[in-house]
């Protein structure tokens, strides 16, 4: 191993630092460090002369370890880092301290002291720098294709968006026709324009002029190159990771020709088979052999394999002008490579019959909001006209009713978002086509957010509509009449209403499509949020996106949401897969953790605990296995390291040695009269809450000591323990807040580790006191200056730690 | 033999030999033993938890921990019974530290409650223990002339998460013992609707008016009796036409039977040894439609 | 400490009302409730609210919260879980602690403070039991009772009512 030769930049910030830290007595200290082989003094370091300064000893051999002590590391790293590489040093030899916000700025009403903790920070940067390894970047590839999962307007926009750009893209959805829930809906709210509109391609598809919107069936859509449509279609495995996922797919038979079919109805005529049409909501019949209407994508008949009577009648097959039905058509097995995911698979209306209160399903004049869309739309099975399901006659006193199941803790907590624009959007359509219907709505609030929803709302209540504030307790029937009864309080009126009704309408919550639990649970990892829907990553900072990379989600999947809000969430999710794709490789440095198999005791926490899910079990003889981490999904958090009880597990760049070397220096020397602080502070939040704290120059006492680990999660019990024999008179756990670890879990384990040390020192007759966990966000500079003021006066008055033996 | 420990309370021996003797002679018919252990109390109902519910709570379950020692599952005869112990015995299993709590209290009279034994109400040691088919077999005189409105009242089935006796929206137990006699069961309005039975003595005018409700609803349905399973209702519909004919002035001559009473009859069991003399409507016109069907 | 805070707290820490604050005032138990439909004088969803807002005096002084009729029908219906029925209970309780209780109550206190029973068994009526066919009553556990009632202050509660 070639000797380690450190060469030590030190910055004065244009002579401000000189103004509180002695230089002299800091060079002088270091030049007596082994292995510094190079100590240079500038203003500045990440630009300019001080630049070229590392450029040039690295490129004369004079030093292969780079310690750079400057005034804006986190900004200042990046620029000092590329340098490094391109003067030819493995950028990750660099070790870059802050020596202005942790430790002038602060102490400056303490100079010699902040001079003495300055050579605390120089050396543990040295004997870390020392300590550190060439870390490599790999390349994986990214296969430039995608997979869409579901075919609704979102998984349509999304696909299309992907398609335009050049990528191939597969999009499948599990019914015969493209279309999802807006095909059936009808209209969108509040613009009561056409449901079944998508944005037209760029692509070149010539005849299609290229307008801001078009329905979907002539949109253009399904003619984009490199766009391939699988209808009935299913996804059954995935397999493989980030950039190639390995995706199997199950065709369902149409049983009818896709290329031969002329639209031309003469198979449905002589069908004998006529069952419940389900998609328009029972309120009529279809054949064996059918097509819904308006027609999406793509337009051809299918036949429902659970009622067709195949071979036994085969009517439709010699009636068909262009023979294009096909009995014998299987199943097929698809396999695709792809190199990013999207999930469209939408919502669907809670089941209100469990809701008994309301017999839907059981009293047939009770109706979902989907099955009146049905109605109302003029190509649906009444024609536009608004009927009773029981004796079909007009419907002209309508009730509707509210929040079926939803904000319901009974069935579904959460509110869905949408269901008070659709009551309103339909109450307004059926009282401008029949201005004669008594419309009433009950509501517990009503919800009316996004733009233009409020004029919405007054515009119903222009039109006569009426509004009752109480939550119906339940519908009854009047058998001789064959009426409904809604039982309401007007809580505003304080009077109890028993209104009477033709039909009554339910507005269900919206929960996620048929399906959704089977997805989620083979090979796209448990991605599903506490009420069954997908969870993005992060809804503020990284929408569409999911824990996994080449991994998105967009649209109703992951909540309930209007149509502009899930056109929004298509595009987002199309051009994180897009950027994901677009250089064809991905790079990953190998700041990740391996493990040691010798050492591994096949005790399967690890997997469990990884956030990344990128801890696999890999077997090594029978029976045993040992955890593999992946290169491509490991995020470098070192939550695993922290929670393998062997310690088998270690991550580059933050090695247990390295830590140990940094913890032993900073506590080398006090400098002051108070007991030394020990404060390990994760990069994301804690490690910035430091920084803001100098940059506000807020003070604080020298004897508090920083260093930096990735994540609180990485610590270990014994690493604690490690601090106080290294001379720490205490020792602060800086982390993010535990719901808002920049690593999902590491700042709850590492609570959890605390806890677990503090029962320990106080087995060993220590103080639990003496170490404390804090969570805080960059913006709380101030707590950390009163944390490390609190956790000084509190070991002054605990007084010294004295333990037995030595390191 | 199924043997459970018999929960009377307090309204039954006190106003209803008619209940205890048709439950008890119908159990025994069937073949149900019935043990009457020593040292119960009031089971503490909705009036007791109005008080205090936390000792009511303690009292409820110083009385299941009677049937515990016993080696017993507790029968109840009154739904209000079977409110409180059942909704007591539920919340105690389940809730730690509320039984933590509660034993507390309890150790002040030499009991722990351990959670090792059930309450059931009589319909449910019918349909469990002796089942419908058997039931039906055990059946002399079928009440086929007979259409009865089934009257659950309220704390058979309410709170039903803690109780779990039946569907709260679309019960079927009490029809179904009722069609097991071979007498038909009358759907009618606001079937589950409550007879106002608990605001008697404290504004009795709103608990007529909901008992008057009730009868109303059952007369307009056909119905012969309504058949009950609670003493309070009982009371409430039957003593109740009473003070509902003095002080509302209308009659409605609705006999009120509790379904052991029809069960009784069913089996074969002599009407005189049923004390139906308690009974303040008259239910010769049921009994002799009974007697005479063969 | 605001008022509707300190009455709402007072609520939700006594057994039977820590539920209370989930109400969102939809009016289901209203709707629900078979004595808010024939009297003024009682409305659950009015009765939580006042409770909410604080108005401890209205609620516990006034007759509202002794006309529920315990059925229950709120508690089963209410999309927010809350125990309505159980908080009224609650709500008794307190009222009880200071004072307010109808006399129907004060006799069932006593009743099971001396007997056991909230109902009496008089001698005359057990009397009748050999002849009707009924084997005799046991006897109440009065010696666990007592010391039940001593352990959770209800002997306690029941003089204070007295006085009232």
């Amino acid at each position: 191993m070639n000797r380690t030769k450190v060469g030590v930049f030190l910055s004065t910030c244009g002579d401000q630092l000189s103004e509180i830290l002695s230089f002299d007595a800091l060079t002088q200290y270091v030049k007596e460090i082994p292995g510094v082989t190079l100590i240079v003094r500038s203003s500045e370091f990440w630009r300019g002369n001080g630049l070229q300064a590392i450029v040039d000893a690295i490129k004369a051999g004079k030093i292969n370890r780079v310690v750079v002590a400057e005034g804006l590391p986190k900004l200042s790293e990046v620029k000092i880092v590329e340098a490094v590489e391109e003067a030819g040093l493995n950028p990750y030899l660099v070790e870059v301290i802050d020596i202005k916000d942790h430790c002038a700025w602060p102490h400056r009403d303490t100079p010699s002291e902040a001079t003495e903790k300055a050579k605390a920070m120089l050396l543990a940067a040295i004997e870390r720098a020392k300590l550190l390894e060439p870390i490599e970047k790999l390349e994986f590839p990214v296969l430039k294709s995608a997979l869409v999962i579901g075919g609704g307007i979102a998984g349509m926009q999304a696909a299309e968006d992907l398609a335009d750009l050049g990528f191939e893209v597969h999009l499948i959805e599990k019914e015969p026709f493209l279309g999802g829930l807006a095909a059936r809906a009808g209209r969108f709210f509040p613009t009561d324009d056409c449901a079944i509109c998508i944005q037209s391609p760029v692509s070149d598809v010539k005849t299609i002029t290229h307008t801001s919107r078009k329905c979907v069936y002539r949109s253009g859509f399904s003619e984009v190159p490199n766009l391939n449509i699988l209808t009935s279609s299913r996804v059954t495995g995935v397999e493989g990771g980030p950039g190639n996922y390995k995706v199997t797919i199950e065709k369902k038979p149409r049983y009818v020709n896709e290329q031969k079919c002329v639209t031309c109805d003469l198979c449905t005529a002589v069908c004998p088979v006529e069952v419940p049409d389900e998609y328009n909501a029972r309120l009529k019949t279809r054949k064996a052999i059918y097509m819904n209407i308006p027609n999406v994508h793509p337009p051809v008949y299918v036949i429902d394999e659970n009622v067709c009577k195949f071979h036994d009648c085969a009517k439709c097959v010699e009636v068909c002008p262009t023979k294009a039905i096909e009995l014998n058509q299987k199943s097929e097995q698809i396999t695709l490579n792809v190199g990013s995911v999207i999930v469209a698979t939408g919502f669907q209306e809670f089941d209100s019959s469990i809701v008994k209160e309301y017999h839907y399903g059981h009293y047939q004049d009770v109706v979902t909001n989907l099955e009146l869309a049905r109605m109302i739309d003029g190509f649906g099975p009444t024609g536009g006209a608004i009927i009773r399901p029981s004796d079909r006659k007009s419907a002209r006193k309508i009730v509707f009713i509210q929040c079926v199941g939803s904000r319901d803790k009974r069935y579904n907590a959460y509110c869905s978002s949408i269901c008070c624009m659709i009551s309103l959007k339909h109450a307004m359509l059926i009282k401008s086509a029949y201005p004669d219907t008594d419309i009433t709505l009950c509501y517990i609030d009503i919800r009316t957010t996004g733009r233009q929803h409020e004029d919405y709302y007054e515009r119903a209540r222009e039109m006569g509509i009426k509004f009752v504030k109480g939550r119906p307790t339940e519908i009854t029937r009047d058998p001789d009449k064959n009426r409904l009864i809604v039982d309401v309080e007007d809580a505003l009126l304080h009077r109890f209403l028993e209104l009477d009704a033709d039909l009554v309408v339910l507005a269900p919550a919206m929960v996620t499509s048929e399906g959704t639990k089977e997805l989620a649970q083979i090979g796209l990892g448990s991605l599903l949020d506490e009420d069954g829907f997908f969870r993005e990553y992060n809804a503020k900072l990284r929408p569409t996106e999911t824990i996994v990379r080449g991994l998105y989600i967009c649209g109703g999947a992951t909540f309930p949401k209007d149509a502009p809000t899930a056109s929004l969430h298509a595009h987002s999710a199309a051009l994180k897969a897009a950027k994901f794709m677009t250089t064809g490789k991905m790079i990953r440095d190998q700041r990740t953790a391996v493990v040691n198999e010798e050492y591994c005791g096949d005790c399967r926490f690890c997997p469990v605990t990884c956030p990344y899910g990128a801890i696999n079990l890999v077997p090594t003889t029978e029976e045993h296995f040992v955890a593999q981490v992946s290169e491509i999904m490991c995020e470098g958090c070192g939550v695993c390291v922290g929670t393998c009880p062997l310690g088998a597990i270690e991550l580059r760049h933050s090695r247990p040695n390295q830590m140990l070397a940094q913890m032993k220096a900073l506590m080398s020397i006090n400098g002051t009269a108070k007991p030394l602080v020990l404060a390990i502070c994760c990069s994301e939040c804690g490690h910035t809450a430091v920084d803001s704290s100098g940059m506000a120059m807020m003070q604080y006492p020298a004897n508090v000591r920083v260093m930096k680990v990735p994540c609180t999660g990485i610590l270990q019990v014994h690493q604690f323990l490690d601090a106080f024999k290294a001379g720490a008179q205490g020792v602060m756990v800086v982390g993010c807040k535990s719901d808002g670890c920049h690593y999902e879990v590491g700042s709850e384990k590492a609570e959890k580790k605390v806890e677990l040390t503090r029962m320990l020192l106080k087995e060993f007759g220590i103080a639990p006191e003496r170490l404390e966990m804090f969570n805080m966000v960059f913006i709380e500079g101030d707590k950390f200056a009163e944390a490390a003021q609190m956790m000084t006066e509190r070991l002054e008055k605990l007084g010294s730690l004295q333990l037995a033996g030595g390191l | 033999m199924s043997s459970y420990a018999l929960f009377l309370g307090c309204t039954i021996p006190a106003r209803q030999p008619n209940y205890e003797l048709s439950a008890r002679k119908s159990l025994a018919k069937l073949g149900v033993e019935l043990v009457d252990l020593a040292n119960f109390t009031c089971c503490c109902p909705p009036p007791v938890q109005s008080i205090d519910l936390e000792t009511s709570l303690a009292v409820a379950a110083y009385n299941i921990c009677l049937a515990e020692e016993a080696d017993l599952d507790m029968v109840t005869l009154c739904s209000g019974c079977f409110e409180s112990l059942a909704m007591t015995n539920t919340m105690l299993k389940n809730d730690e530290e509320l039984r933590a709590r509660i034993n507390r209290i309890l150790t002040e009279a030499g009991k722990e409650f351990a959670g090792n034994k059930e309450v059931k109400h009589f319909l449910q040691v019918l349909v469990d223990d002796v089942g419908l088919k058997r039931l039906k077999q055990s059946v002399t005189r079928p009440l086929n002339n007979i259409k009865a409105a089934a009257f659950y009242g309220c704390h058979a089935l309410r709170p039903s998460e803690l109780l779990k006796l039946d569907d709260p929206e679309r019960p079927r137990i009490l029809e179904n013992l009722i069609e097991t006699l071979g007498a038909k069961s009358v759907e009618y309005r606001n079937k589950l609707k409550c007879c106002g039975g608990l605001l008697r003595g404290f504004s009795d005018d709103l608990a007529l008016n909901l008992a008057k409700e009730k009868l109303a609803n059952t007369a307009k349905a056909g119905a012969d009796c309504i058949a009950t399973l609670c003493p309070f209702c009982f009371i409430a519909l039957d003593l109740g036409q009473l003070q509902i004919r003095s002080k509302l002035n209308e009659t409605f001559n609705m006999p009120v039977l509790h379904y052991s009473e029809l069960l009784s009859l069913a089996l074969g069991i002599d009407p005189k040894e049923l004390a139906l003399e308690t009974h303040k409507i008259k239910a010769d016109g049921v009994v002799s439609k009974i007697l005479r069907s063969r | 400490m605001n008022q509707a805070k300190a009455f709402s707290n007072v609520v939700t820490s006594r057994l039977g009302g820590e539920t209370i604050t989930a109400c969102y005032q939809c009016g289901t138990c209203a709707s629900s409730c078979p004595v808010a439909k024939i009297t003024e004088r009682f409305n659950p969803r009015e009765v939580i609210k006042l409770s909410l807002l604080g108005e401890k005096d209205e609620v516990i002084a006034g007759d509202a919260i002794w006309l529920c009729c315990s059925c229950y029908n709120c508690q089963e219906r209410c999309p927010q879980k809350v125990e309505i029925a159980d908080v009224i209970y609650a709500l008794r309780n307190i009222a009880l602690k200071e004072g307010y209780i109808p006399n129907i109550y004060s006799e069932f206190a006593s009743a099971l403070s001396n007997d056991g029973r909230i109902v009496g068994v008089s001698k005359f009526v057990e009397s009748k039991r050999p002849t009707l066919g009924l084997p005799p009553l046991q006897p109440t556990g009065m010696e666990a009772l007592k010391k039940i009632l001593s352990a959770t202050g209800f002997t306690k509660l029941q003089k204070k009512e007295e006085k009232s």
